[in-house]
């Protein structure tokens, strides 16, 4: 309960710092960004006007504190190039990122550990061999080029899933396979080279001189202690999923954070920017707590079955 | 396994890429309702208020009306009534009397009348932050938007259907302006008393054949047919737009038929060239985009100063080659500042014909050697594709006659700053009208130094650019164009200070669901979804 | 002097020429990858001697040729060959990807050396600092870092420097807090060797496995994340080439002309598991826990 409270504490402080370098970094950029977003057509008095509103002509420690207060009351300000609060835009975009980081989550790590035992249970036979190949392929492709073949091949020539959009849960499946790929293919890796490191251990030749099957052995003894490493890059891997939603989320035309994010970066949109940028990083946080948590739940029992 | 995993890889591309697909064969397709148009956008809209956008015009274009609309004509353009029955001008051409239509009622059933457009005109003055240029020309409308009068002096409110508005100085291309989605009359009564106009689909309250239903930020928006509207009823009665920012997502989405009209301006143009061209020959429309690209040198280099320099280069760039070459054929040569399909295009205005050797010789017989002249060629990250294309295609024209162009790449900030710093030795611009009239693109650039000087020009000749200015005053028609062609000619021809390259097409596809469009007159992209006809 | 020396030399058993020979005799894959390497390595820097055409030349007519003889790999939407646009865009994914991942690993090497080592507040500000930027989404920093300075090659390598120095403070701290311990640091502080010294002398050099595996394993991400910034249009501007760039450029032809995407996707594939072949060798070599086995 103390670590509990301690990480707690810690994180807070991390989002503090992360709250002031974001700030720092992104009006560190010269020029004026309300000139930059309104354009070539745009009379100087209302770039003027505009500035003002913002109170970009506050002095920058001032701004930054109104920043976090309002940051703090869940006021993020109002987005430049979509002209709404964007607490309201990422309030509607969460449950759609949500929903696909989740379908990731789990397609990667239920393929995942599943590839990696098979794989483990079978080393250095044909279906390791495939499993081990389709998982470097997630590993070495970048995102976007697996989303464009997924696309191409299931959308598009076989018809079996729709290219974009939000509309039912089909349409959720590419997606979640596109970003979770890369994941699905470290947990198999892990997953298979921790579970044949496990099975040389001492206690396992224990388990096998009492009898047990192999399937046994594998399951009943070494899969726990197998686990733990592959739980904590599960934690590791929450932030990586949510960097990969910015490119998913824009290939597959899903209205989430991370396309936000990456609107706000073609629009020059400094609101947008540091209240997507702000809430991914938070989420990361709390996915890392959730993940020590866990952890901590876990690792008892583990040292109590060694 | 290296070797296993590419074979994988292969397979699955080659699974990909060997059938051919039949159009429209789609699952989607048939289970579409009827009257639905489904269209797809790269970026949302930021407002549905012209009082805060100067792009975002295609729900104001069908959710409003305006006393006067842009109407394709051929390749031109023709003004048409819309909301005015009928006008005369005063004899000194500053006062315009209107008569408006007198049973129009806007979708929340209030009838439209001649206050409504008085109060269009003063919220442009006095909520938003775009568009007041327009209203600002009438008397008073300075003190209006200053709040020194509570409202707008030279608009004289009749009766319901007669008004009369008087400009601070004659403007021949006033009724043209009137035409621009900016001038869109809004109901009185139900927009002073909104509290999100622009942002809230219902509180957009107008007299145009469709409605907003709902606007999803960032995903997409629905408008739908109004039946209070006084025209005929529109094809189309429900349009459903969606925000796409993947063209390569929105290419597969037109071919898939989950999309019944695409822009093909989104995609790169030899994606349309092999994907649509002969595929969807008879679903493409075009119409020209009223804008074009340009060569602007800054005169403040030591080389652009030489007029002999600036008329070389003209000479060396092949613009013929860019249009087949990084166009297919789907843009047209300009050779002036008023654009093609603009009122003032010079038709008859010659270009430079393209003769490297004749450029190369001017070079040398003004005393350049081969190789002397360099200068940075700027480029912002940010410009399309094809507007990349023709920087390369100019710098390779330059190197044929000696002249190296080195092309540097800035992010759309620095770009900026740069040009505005004066630091940029030479860019390729590109201009869309606002409306048709030539003074808005030749004030802009020539109107007078500051202009000049903002745009990077530094165009020298004081002269020609107090004519500039001077010449919307000009009260008949066929003097002021004469004299803005023979600005024109001044400055294309005899100082060379912008080399005019091309004007694109816009061009559009439509799916099997729809059997016609026609696409609008304008430089933007955004049409009046009654030009589409379902099938 | 000379015994903390030769103890701490004995510490690292691992010499250049032992490790290679090693790495190819025990692991076939690795080995590989090394030689794959070297080969875009040295195609990279002999670009110009291997193809006839010009990297930046258009030629209109030539557009969107699929593979043939004339063109290897095809050419691109402005008729450029995609071999030779390649072979120089290998110099700038190459670079991206090694460049960023050596001043990452000094800058990381540095500080977790510092923090480990001398502990207090300077361990305390740097282990929070590196918290706070380990806490962003790495592709959203780099984002933010690229939209803060702006597009080009030399913004890319700096924000990949920085987006990565944290994660090796962290584990070379730790490496040092354990090394801190070990009896030939303790002597040659007993005999009053000043601190720089024995970071430099005796501690970094024994980083120096762990430091070569992160730096190995660094490499395709960096490859990656430039490749994913490209996308969002933040990464290496045209037209100058990398392969990321490439397969960027290319996405809109994916349908009809897979040329374009094709060839630069697999170059960045095979560099990237090259690495990370590479990698996971060194690490299997180079790493005492592992070695038991």
């Amino acid at each position: 309960m103390k670590q509990i409270v301690q990480r707690l504490l810690q994180a807070v402080l991390v989002l503090f710092g992360v709250a002031l370098l974001l700030f720092i970094m992104v009006r560190v950029i010269p020029g004026n960004p309300v000139a930059m977003m309104m354009g070539d057509h745009a009379d100087p008095a209302a770039i003027e006007r505009i500035s003002h509103e913002l109170g970009l002509d506050r002095p920058i420690h001032e701004q930054f504190f109104i920043y976090l207060r309002n940051v703090l009351r869940l006021d993020f300000g109002t987005s430049i190039t979509l002209g709404r609060p964007v607490a309201d835009l990422m309030t509607a975009a969460f449950p759609n990122t949500l929903k696909l980081a989740v379908c990731a989550a789990v397609f990667a790590w239920v393929t995942g550990i599943f590839c990696g035992i098979i794989s483990a249970a079978y080393s250095n036979s044909f279906i390791d061999h495939l499993f081990m190949g389709i998982s470097l392929l997630g590993l070495s492709m970048p995102v976007f080029l697996i989303a464009m073949v997924l696309q191409y091949v299931f959308a598009y020539h076989l018809h079996i899933l729709p290219i974009s959009g939000t509309d039912s849960w089909k349409s959720f499946i590419l997606p979640a396979i596109a970003l979770g790929w890369n994941c699905a293919g470290s947990v198999a890796r892990l997953m298979r080279s921790s579970l044949l490191e496990v099975m040389e251990e001492d206690y396992i030749d224990t388990a096998y001189a009492k009898g047990r099957s192999h399937a046994g052995v594998l399951i009943f003894h070494a899969l726990r202690n197998a686990f733990l490493p592959v739980v904590t890059m599960m934690a590791v891997q929450f932030s990586a999923l949510i960097s990969g939603a910015v490119i998913t989320e824009t290939v597959f035309s899903i209205n989430g954070i991370g396309r936000l994010a990456a609107a706000a970066i073609n629009g020059r949109d400094i609101p947008l920017l540091q209240g997507t940028v702000l809430f991914s990083t938070l989420a990361a946080v709390l996915g890392n707590l959730l993940a020590d948590w866990l952890y901590l739940l876990l690792d008892p029992r583990i040292t109590e079955a060694i | 396994m290296k070797k296993k995993m590419i074979t994988v890889l292969a397979a699955v591309l080659l699974a990909g890429c060997g059938g051919k697909k039949e159009q429209g064969t789609s699952a989607a397709q048939s289970s579409v309702e009827s009257g639905l148009l489904r269209g797809a956008v790269l970026c949302d809209i930021t407002t549905m208020d012209v009082a805060e956008t100067t792009d975002d015009y295609l729900i104001p274009m069908n959710i409003f009306e305006r006393l006067f609309e842009t109407r394709p004509d051929g390749e031109e353009s023709k003004i048409e009534n819309s909301l005015c029955k009928s006008y005369t001008v005063s004899e000194d051409g500053k006062t315009y009397d209107f008569e408006i239509l007198g049973d129009v009622v806007f979708s929340n059933g209030n009838p439209l009348t001649a206050s409504d457009v008085k109060y269009s005109f003063e919220r442009l003055l006095t909520k938003g932050r775009q568009n007041t240029d327009i209203p600002l020309e009438v008397v008073g409308g300075e003190d209006l938007m200053n709040g020194k009068a509570e409202s707008l002096a030279g608009f004289e409110v009749k009766d319901d259907t007669h008004f009369s508005v008087t400009l601070t100085a004659p403007n021949a291309g006033f009724i043209a302006e009137l035409s621009s989605p900016c001038m869109s009359i809004v109901d009185e009564e139900s927009t002073k008393n909104a509290g999100g106009f622009g942002k809230n689909p219902a509180e957009m309250i107008g007299s145009g054949p469709y409605t907003v239903k709902e606007w999803v930020s960032n995903d997409h928006y629905t408008l739908e047919y109004n039946p209070r509207y006084h025209g005929a009823e529109p094809s189309v009665k429900k349009v459903i737009m969606k925000v796409i920012p993947d063209a390569g997502t929105m290419n597969l989405m037109f071919q898939n038929g989950e999309i019944d009209l695409i822009d093909l301006g989104s995609l790169d143009s030899a994606v349309v060239e092999s994907a649509y061209r002969t595929a969807w020959k008879d679903h493409i429309v075009s119409r020209p985009k009223v804008g074009l690209y340009f060569l602007a040198f800054n005169e403040n280099n030591s080389y652009f100063k030489d007029v002999k320099v600036r008329q070389a280069i003209a000479r060396a760039i092949n613009v013929d080659d860019m249009i087949t070459g990084i166009y297919n054929g789907d843009a047209k040569r300009e050779n002036g500042i008023i654009p093609s399909g603009v009122l003032g295009y010079n038709k008859d205005l010659e270009p430079f014909a393209y003769d490297p050797s004749a450029a190369k010789k001017m070079l040398e017989e003004a005393g350049y050697k081969d190789g002397e002249i360099q200068f940075e060629f700027s480029m912002d990250s940010t410009m399309s594709s094809s507007q990349q294309l023709i920087y390369q295609s100019i710098a390779r024209d330059l190197a044929a006659v000696g002249i190296k162009a080195d092309i540097q790449t800035y992010d759309h900030t620095t770009w900026i700053d740069r040009r505005l710093g004066g630091k940029t030795d030479c860019y390729v611009g590109k201009w869309i009208m606002d409306y048709n009239d030539p003074a808005n693109i030749m004030i802009t650039f020539f109107g007078g130094e500051s202009k000049a000087n903002s745009r990077a020009l530094n165009y020298p000749n004081i002269e020609i650019m107090d004519r500039v200015a001077k010449a919307p005053a000009i009260l008949d028609e066929g003097q002021r164009i004469a004299e803005y062609q023979a600005l024109e000619k001044q400055i294309v021809k005899e100082d060379a200070a912008w080399v005019p390259l091309v004007s694109e097409l816009h061009l559009y596809c439509f799916g099997n669901r729809v059997k016609s469009f026609t696409p609008q007159w304008a430089g933007f992209g955004d049409f009046y979804v009654t030009d589409v006809v379902l099938g | 002097m000379k015994s903390t020396r030769a103890l701490s030399r004995a510490n690292r058993e691992n010499t250049v020429r032992s490790v290679l020979t090693r790495l190819f005799r025990e692991n076939r894959m690795a080995a590989v990858s090394f030689a794959v390497i070297i080969l875009f390595i040295l195609a990279a820097i002999f670009a110009p001697l291997l193809t006839p055409y010009s990297w930046e030349e258009m030629e209109l007519i030539h557009r969107l040729n699929p593979p043939s003889a004339a063109h290897l790999f095809g050419t691109d939407e402005a008729g450029r060959d995609i071999f030779t646009r390649m072979l120089y865009g290998s110099r700038v994914s190459l670079l991206v990807g090694i460049l960023p991942s050596m001043v990452s690993l000094a800058i990381g090497s540095l500080l977790g050396v510092t923090a480990g080592y001398y502990g207090g507040w300077l361990d305390a500000v740097i282990m929070r600092l590196a918290d706070i930027v380990l806490a962003f989404p790495s592709m959203l920093l780099a984002m933010v870092l690229m939209y803060m300075l702006g597009g080009g090659l030399f913004n890319v390598f700096l924000t990949l420097s920085l987006v990565n120095w944290a994660s090796a403070a962290r584990i070379i701290r730790a490496e040092t807090l354990q090394l801190k311990e070990r009896e030939f640091v303790e002597s040659a502080r007993a005999i009053g060797v000043k601190s720089p010294k024995i970071i430099f002398r005796h501690i970094l050099p024994n980083c120096v496995p762990t430091i070569i595996v992160l730096f190995t394993l660094n490499i395709p991400d960096s490859i990656l994340t430039e490749s994913s910034l490209s996308f969002l249009g933040l990464g290496v501007q045209p037209p100058a080439a990398s392969w990321g760039l490439m397969v960027n450029a290319g996405r809109q032809f994916f349908y009809t002309s897979p040329w374009l995407c094709l060839f630069p996707g697999m170059a960045v594939m095979i560099i990237v598991l090259a690495f990370h072949f590479l990698g996971d060798g060194l690490r299997d070599i180079l790493d005492p826990r592992r070695r038991k086995q």
